[in-house]
């Protein structure tokens, strides 16, 4: 009998659910569209960053000898730097204010004895990545043409090399927008469980339920496997989209891991902690306007020190430190354990043991405070 | 065999230690009454009377009353003697996102009824409150009057032998509120017990045998209706005229 009513129970909500309309666009659509943007608006941050990106540079040759020409020639035709020249009649003291270049190269005379060191002036809103790729850029090319080398990168190569693993690819923005956003939508679900739970509350309907012989224990699992199940359906689908569409259209590839059956523990572990969220909003809100601000204030909070909006490795150290506090930095930890580290289960299973102690506390925390009617 | 006993229930919603502490009151205090099998009953009394609260205990919603509650002689709560009561809350306690035949097959398994009752049930109490027609439309879609049939429907599905209504006529026009009336006496007719709560004086005169009138959450009378001349001024006098607004 328990399990035909919870089964009815789930069904029921299933239906309620699938028929809102609000409800697929946020738990489906908005991590779709935010996976697209996101990787679209990451894509500079990433690997592209150094290949495809070019950067607005001004160049004053002051010295013109043939070395000064030399190093003239060398800056212009690599391919980070995109040569600008100065608009006639703009003083070049005014070119960063006027968003015409984003560095300025200043060959002095005696540059090559070392009296005079090249001069680079950046657009003071220029990003400090890039900084540090033109200074290294223009450091190499001034050694090549003060020391008569034909190519730095030959010399050097018998000193430093880079190594990377066969099977590995260069992290791009796809690989971390995939698991974040569907982590994201994950913990909205709290919005949709929490407003049925008080909605039910409110117009009688839970009341209704409990006339007839109906465990509390069967409507409260009758609420929370249906989510449960959508959790498991939205992480699908954003992989389903990150492996086979966003690559086609993005331009940028998509890697699942050498154990992707790990995603299995991964994804059933950060359901239970997303729905644990879910309940737990549905006990502390007394109102449905409380339901949504708490559910989403809270998933966007989580998501902001998770590493989310900005990317955990880019946060100053006390942030990334404070990022260990939300379980979504630790879910988030998870599927890049799989997707780009290769991690063996015993790696991830300490982080999925956070998350689980996340959702145990929560519905030990909504257990107390449930109130029926 | 009685169709509802009850005997000595007390209830209130606050914990002892605030009512020792405050002196805060009883939603209910020492309340008895009883309900012959096959009458219909008025339960009568001004907002904030116990009416609802009496009717939560009686189908379980509410626990940890003092006192006894029967149900054609099982002691409340009881799972088994909770199907044999069918309630219509004054609220439209029904799913809107769903037609009325999903409401009826969710309540149906609630009540665990088997799918071919559900289906034989469904098909008689939509008919029996004249909403066959409708049948497939979600419930948002309802007018007010068909919502509030519906809420019918759904107490009447698994056949109880004990209706509970909680102003079943509210909100409604008197075409809706005359269906539901003649709706109520044919099951009466049948043999069903019904206890109705509601503000309507005439509702209650035209519909009901006997009648219990409480206030604060005690009785203050309880008897045939035969023995009162005009409800509407027998309430006013036993209550007074003052307004409630606590």
């Amino acid at each position: 009998m328990i399990k035909r009513q919870l089964s009815e129970i789930v069904k029921k909500e299933m239906h309620i659910m699938l028929r809102d309309k609000q409800t697929i666009l946020l738990l489906f659509l908005m991590p779709l569209a935010l996976i697209f943007f996101m990787t679209l608006a990451f894509k500079g941050v990433y690997a592209d960053k150094i290949y495809e990106k070019q950067i607005s540079t001004m160049i004053e040759n002051e010295s013109k000898t043939p070395k000064a020409n030399l190093l003239e020639q060398k800056i212009t035709s690599n391919k980070l730097i995109k040569r600008v020249e100065l608009p006639p009649g703009v003083d070049k003291d005014r070119i960063f204010e006027q968003g015409k270049a984003q560095v300025l190269v200043v060959i002095p005379g005696g540059f090559e004895t070392g009296t005079s060191p090249v001069e680079i002036y950046f657009d003071p809103v220029f990003d400090t990545g890039y900084k540090v790729a033109v200074r290294s850029l223009m450091a190499s090319l001034t050694v090549e043409v003060v020391m008569g080398i034909e190519n730095i990168d030959a010399v050097v190569a018998g000193l430093i090399t880079e190594k990377t693993r066969k099977d590995m690819i260069v992290p791009n923005p796809l690989q971390l927008t995939v698991p974040a956003y569907a982590i994201f939508a994950m913990f909205f679900i709290a919005i949709p469980m929490s407003i049925g739970f008080l909605k039910e509350k409110n117009d009688g309907t839970l009341q209704r339920l409990f006339t007839y012989a109906v465990s509390p224990n069967a409507i409260a699992l009758g609420k929370i496997i249906p989510y449960y199940i959508i959790n498991i359906i939205q992480f699908v689908l954003m992989l389903f989209v990150g492996v086979f569409i966003a690559p086609s259209l993005i331009g940028t590839p998509f890697q699942t891991g050498t154990h992707p059956w790990h995603l299995i523990p991964v994804t059933l572990v950060v359901a239970a902690a997303t729905t644990g969220f879910g309940v737990l909003i549905a006990t502390l809100a007394k109102t449905l306007e409380q339901t949504s601000t708490l559910a989403a204030s809270g998933a966007i909070l989580m998501g902001v020190l998770g590493g989310i909006m900005v990317p955990h490795f880019v946060m100053s150290p006390l942030m990334q430190k404070l990022a260990m506090i939300s379980p979504i930095y630790w879910a988030h930890q998870s599927y890049l354990d799989v997707f780009l580290r290769n991690a063996n289960l015993n790696i991830i299973l300490p982080k999925l043991a956070v998350l689980l102690f996340f959702a145990l506390a929560c519905f030990l925390i909504a257990g107390r405070r449930v109130k029926w009617m | 065999m009685k169709a509802l006993e009850i005997s000595q229930i007390s209830f209130s919603y606050h914990s002892s230690a605030d009512q020792s502490a405050g002196g805060i009151g009883y939603a209910l205090h020492h309340f008895s009454m009883s309900i012959e099998q096959g009458k219909i009953h008025a339960l009568l009394g001004p907002n904030g009377a116990g009416k609802t609260t009496l009717m939560k205990i009686i189908t379980g919603v509410l626990r940890g009353y003092a006192g006894d509650v029967f149900v054609l002689g099982n002691k409340m709560p009881d799972n088994k003697a909770l199907i044999s009561i069918g309630c219509a809350p004054q609220a439209i306690a029904l799913y809107m996102s769903l037609t009325a035949l999903e409401n009826l097959h969710f309540f149906g398994v609630m009540a665990n009824l088997s799918k071919d009752q559900i289906a034989a049930r469904s098909d008689a109490v939509l008919a029996q409150t004249g909403l066959t027609d409708h049948a497939q439309k979600l419930v948002s879609t309802y007018s007010g009057g068909m919502q509030r049939r519906l809420n019918l429907a759904v107490a009447l599905l698994h056949s109880p032998k004990l209706l509970l209504l909680d102003e079943p006529t509210v909100g409604v026009d008197p075409q809706t509120r005359n269906h539901i009336y003649e709706t109520l006496s044919h099951l009466n007719a049948s043999g069903m017990t019904i206890l109705l709560s509601t503000h309507m004086m005439e509702e209650a005169a035209r519909l009901c045998s006997s009648v219990t009138l409480l206030d604060k959450g005690e009785i203050i009378f309880d008897g045939p209706m035969a023995a009162i001349d005009n409800l509407e001024k027998f309430f006013l006098e036993k209550t007074g005229r003052g307004l409630r607004d606590d």
